[in-house]
């Protein structure tokens, strides 16, 4: 403690300091000579310089004395900033090249990981997220768990008095309501809950209260609790709302609460492999009287506090198994889980569960950004190297001066430090510009909690930790270098020696650097040109129906009929009837038709069925309900039989169109065969005749297998299903012809909300806009990283040529061609860049792999990736060594040999 | 190539510069000319302490508190910087010189076994 006072005093004189120890210097000295002078007898001066030679350096000693007051070098800091700042001004070209290749590698980086911190690591806006967990169901088959993420009401209610290990269990199911009565009638994400749910949460409303949990009260179905951004957008902010009534799917609702502005629930659907958008409003529910099997209720706990996921997991799998508890049975939808197998009841974090989908996609990404970044150190420290060679007179000198090997060093990462965190703030500034460039155009569903994402004080600690990272990088390297034994002469290679071969090491080094350069860029370019040659694969596959064309363009316009006001199939019957004949004849249509479920849509229905006389089909088949004209409008080929027609009405025959798929697996005789054969749909359906047979089309994406089709009228059709109409047209002039669409849908039922509009290429796109954006984000970074790479060897060349200017021009003078000169200069390049490929596909090939889960149609080891690449990377390095090259054949050889 | 053999000497036995300093000043306050001298005098010319590493030494000493520097006269009526021991110097003699004893007596035991 004593010791950092007197430092601090010391600190305060530092001028009596230095006139004590020149003082007491000139004493010793005078003392030294004296003893000289009586010893061997020489003259006053000749023994004052003898004293003096002896003691050596006086500046060296003095620093020496000084440094154990100093602090850490405080002031040598201070000075070697300056000093680093100084340098950085006198070499612009430099200063800009080194600064801009942090900045890129740095703000990727940070522009990432803030990306990847927000969505995977950043605490949910809940008090204590880590102990909310998903409760799922799961089999152990052979082919590995199946897991399933709903649960029946029942399930639920029979679970939630009983569990000890969970403070709460709370239920949601995802719905789409119409809010009506304010302004245009608005489709809006809901959520079904159970009373608990906010309670299980954690979370208060910000104005009213949450639902009541008690005993079932009277207002219970009767309440709405909405989102801080509904209530500020269709409910105008109104301070009063809590209290007033809102009409959601033509019923009346009380609000009683508004949520805190930063609440956010994403719903995530079908295995975490999508995340819904944020939820607009809340419905309590109960599902009093559902004691069906159908499950489709997502179930939220919060653990006890101390309670572990796996104790959680023991008991529910414990309650699960107990069939007096939760009936057999109603453990998943129909079908889905096989009876007799012990079922396992998972708890999965709530955080886990929304975010297994990109995990992986995050982490490659992560890695991808950190190899630009180490690319981009490996330039900056060869460019440091290089200009160290330059700068080699000036150390020389300092040395001599009396500078410290370690001082030199001290300085050497100051310099590496000043760069790095100027870099580093320039890479904050890219990463908040990429962050808010980017986000708007990722593909929507694609990432859960885009919230999260922000620039805070846990990125800018990533970010100054990146930088210390790269300080260490482009600041260690040179500095070995000095330790090095080339600097030892010092002043002796300054004075000429360099000039003709070069620091024969340190060029060793920065060739090896380079190379490593090529390689790690090599591992990016395969990854990103595998994500190409995958996509090619991906968007030529045929969706089997016509996209725009000739015929014009397949227009969809998606309603959903609120079941309170279309209870009865024969009202949903008669609006879709009603509005198609309408649409039919407007202007630019050329046919339309509607069906439940259309191609690239949300939904999908499938379902077990059988074919009469034969043995139980083992695939499922999708159904989907059409109207008459539907083949036609889509553009899928009809290969035997006939379309539906409007005569194919509830009262007449059922009856039903196959696809291929069914044909190809189940009538080896051709589609002739299955005419006029009989089908089943679920084991409890009615015998429908098969009147047709159309081409196989992809349903749910390109990606996809082709699935077996069934497709029944929708005029025949009478269960809830048909509650989901789209109504299809293929129209020459889009734009108008789709007001002309809504407006039919408006004037046959004017409270109805009109949920979307696309086009079937719109569709298709949208399905294919995943893999196109994680395609696009690592050709950016690759061409980012091949950029740095390429100015990393065009560096290394050119420094080259300078260093051997004169044997360049001994050569020429000696008889060489310009021819010659080339083929040397490229031929070491060519070494570099070859040396660079090798390691680079080895290690892509090692490391490809990670991506299989994104390729389609091609092998994480797929040769024509990899060949284009490597060609493309090794033309690219050639041209980057081809400048030089030409401008050491340009070398005069009577100017070189002169300046000598 | 003096000055490389004494820095290595230092280097063999750390501290053992500061403990003859501490030695010399235990007998009276001396400057920095002086402890040097003594020093050489005293080891019959065997260690002879560079300024180089003398005088830094002496700052580390100042720093930690185990000396105090102050300008006297001299004997020969000149200003100069005497060092005199502080109560935390004599007690970090008595460690070093217990170390050291242990030190030296384990070097001589070694090699004196074979």
């Amino acid at each position: 403690m004593g010791s950092v006072l007197r430092r601090l005093l010391f600190f305060f004189r530092r001028d009596q300091f230095d006139r004590d120890l020149e003082d007491e210097l000139r004493f010793h000295e005078e003392m030294k000579a004296h003893a000289l002078a009586d010893a061997d007898g020489m003259s006053g001066d000749e023994a004052r310089a003898a004293a003096r030679r002896r003691i050596g350096n006086p500046l060296r000693l003095r620093e020496q004395s000084r440094e154990p007051w100093t602090f850490a070098t405080v002031e040598t800091l201070a000075r070697d900033v300056r000093h680093a700042l100084r340098l950085m001004r006198r070499d612009p070209a430099f200063t800009f090249t080194a600064l801009a290749t942090l900045a890129l590698g740095i703000g990727l980086n940070t522009a990432i990981f803030s990306v990847a911190y927000g969505v995977l690591w950043r605490p949910l806006p809940y008090p204590n997220p880590d102990r909310l967990v998903i409760v799922s169901s799961a089999q152990q088959t052979e082919t590995g768990p199946r897991t399933f993420s709903t649960w029946a009401p029942v399930s639920y209610e029979a679970l939630r008095p009983r569990v000890t290990t969970l403070d709460q269990l709370a239920a949601y199911s995802s719905i789409e309501a119409q809010l009506t009565g304010r302004g245009e009638p608005l489709q809006v994400h809901a959520l079904d809950v159970s009373p608990n749910f906010f309670t299980t949460l954690g979370v208060n409303p910000a104005r009213g209260r949450a639902f009541l949990t008690g005993a079932a009260a009277p207002d219970d179905d009767r309440s709405a609790i909405v989102s801080d951004r509904l209530w500020r957008t269709s409910l105008k902010a109104d301070p009063a709302i809590v209290g007033q009534s809102i009409t959601i799917d033509g019923l009346p609702r009380t609000v009683v609460g508004v949520l805190p502005p930063e609440f956010s629930f994403r719903p995530v659907v079908g295995g975490g492999a999508l995340a819904l958008p944020e939820t607009d409003i809340f419905l309590p529910n109960r599902w009093p009287g559902d004691t069906g099997r159908s499950a489709f209720l997502f179930l939220l706990g919060r653990m006890k506090s101390g309670v572990t996921q796996e104790r959680a997991e023991a008991e529910l799998t414990a309650l699960v198994n107990d069939s007096s508890i939760v009936p057999a049975g109603a453990l998943g939808t129909e079908g889905a889980l096989a009876p007799n197998v012990r079922t396992l009841a998972r708890a999965v974090g709530l955080q886990e569960y929304g975010t297994e989908s990109v995990r992986t996609l995050l982490l490659i990404l992560l890695g991808a950004v950190s190899f630009v970044l180490l690319i981009a150190c490996v330039n900056v420290a060869n460019l440091q190297m290089a200009r160290l060679s330059a700068r080699r007179g000036e150390l020389s000198v300092r040395m001599a001066l009396g500078a410290g090997r370690r001082r030199i060093v001290h300085q050497l990462l100051t310099e590496a430090v000043v760069l790095s965190l100027l870099g580093a703030s320039l890479g904050v500034m890219l990463a908040r510009i990429a962050i808010d460039v980017t986000l708007p155009l990722v593909p929507q569903f694609a990432l859960p909690r885009l919230g999260g994402i922000v620039i805070d004080a846990r990125v800018m600690a990533f970010c100054l930790g990146l930088s210390l990272v790269s300080t260490l990088l482009i600041g260690l390297v040179p500095a070995l270098r000095v330790s090095g034994a080339a600097f030892g002469e010092g002043l002796a290679l300054h004075a000429g020696e360099a000039r003709t071969t070069g620091d024969r090491q340190g060029e060793r080094l920065r060739t090896l650097l380079v190379a490593a350069q090529i390689a790690m860029t090599l591992v990016l370019l395969i990854g990103a040109g595998l994500l190409i040659h995958s996509f090619v694969r991906l968007t030529s596959v045929s969706p089997g129906f016509e996209l725009s064309g000739r015929d014009g363009v397949v227009q969809t316009v998606k309603v959903t009929l609120p079941q309170r006001l279309y209870d009865e199939p024969e009202r949903i019957h008669a609006f879709a009837r009603g509005v198609l004949d309408r649409i039919q004849y407007l202007p630019g249509v050329k046919s339309a038709s509607l069906i439940n479920s259309p191609p690239f849509g949300m939904m999908f229905i499938r379902d077990e069925f059988d074919i009469e006389g034969q043995p139980k089909p083992k695939l499922d088949a999708g159904r989907p309900k059409i109207d008459a004209g539907y083949f036609k409008t889509m553009g899928i080929p009809l290969l035997a039989g006939r379309e539906f027609t409007a005569r194919d009405t509830a009262e007449a025959p059922k009856v039903a169109i196959v696809s291929q798929r069914i044909v190809r697996e189940y009538f080896p005789g051709g589609p002739g065969e299955a005419l006029g054969r009989r089908v089943r749909l679920g084991d409890r359906g009615e015998w429908l005749t098969v009147v047709g047979v159309v081409a196989d089309i992809r349903q749910r994406g390109l990606d996809q297998e082709v699935q077996p089709m069934i497709y029944v009228p929708f005029q025949q059709e009478r269960g809830d299903v048909v509650r989901f109409v789209s109504f299809v047209a293929r129209t020459a002039t889009p734009a108008s012809a789709v007001e002309g669409i809504r407006a039919e849908i408006r004037r046959a039922a004017p409270d109805l909300a009109i949920e979307s509009t696309v086009t079937m290429d719109e569709a298709v796109a949208a399905s294919v806009a995943p893999p196109r954006f994680r395609m696009l984000l690592l050709v950016l970074f690759a061409m980012t990283a091949t950029l740095i790479a390429t100015c990393g060897i065009y560096g290394v060349m050119a420094y080259a040529v300078t260093q051997r200017r004169r044997e360049i021009g001994v050569r020429m003078a000696l008889g060489a061609e310009p021819r010659d000169v080339l083929r040397l200069v490229l031929t070491r390049a060519l070494r570099i860049v070859v040396a660079g490929l090798i390691v680079g596909l080895a290690g892509a090939a090692g490391v490809t792999r990670v991506l299989q889960t994104f390729l389609f149609g091609v092998t994480p080891t797929d040769p024509i990736a990899f060949t284009i690449v490597t060609l493309l990377l090794m033309a690219v390095g050639l041209m980057a060594a081809w400048l030089p090259a030409r401008r050491a054949t340009r070398i005069d050889p009577c100017a070189a040999l002169r300046a000598e | 190539m003096k000055e490389a053999k004494t820095k290595s000497k230092n280097e063999l036995l750390p501290g053992t510069l500061e403990m003859l300093i501490l030695k010399t000043l235990s007998i009276e306050s001396m400057h920095g000319y002086g402890i040097a001298q003594h020093i050489r005098m005293l080891s019959a010319d065997v260690l002879t302490i560079e300024e180089g590493s003398l005088y830094p030494a002496l700052q580390r000493m100042l720093v930690k508190g185990r000396v105090l520097a102050e300008w006297r006269i001299s004997a020969n009526n000149r200003r100069a910087r005497f060092y005199t021991l502080t109560t935390a110097g004599k007690k970090q003699l008595g460690v070093e010189e217990s170390r050291s004893s242990q030190m030296f007596g384990a070097i001589m035991r070694v090699m004196k076994t074979t």
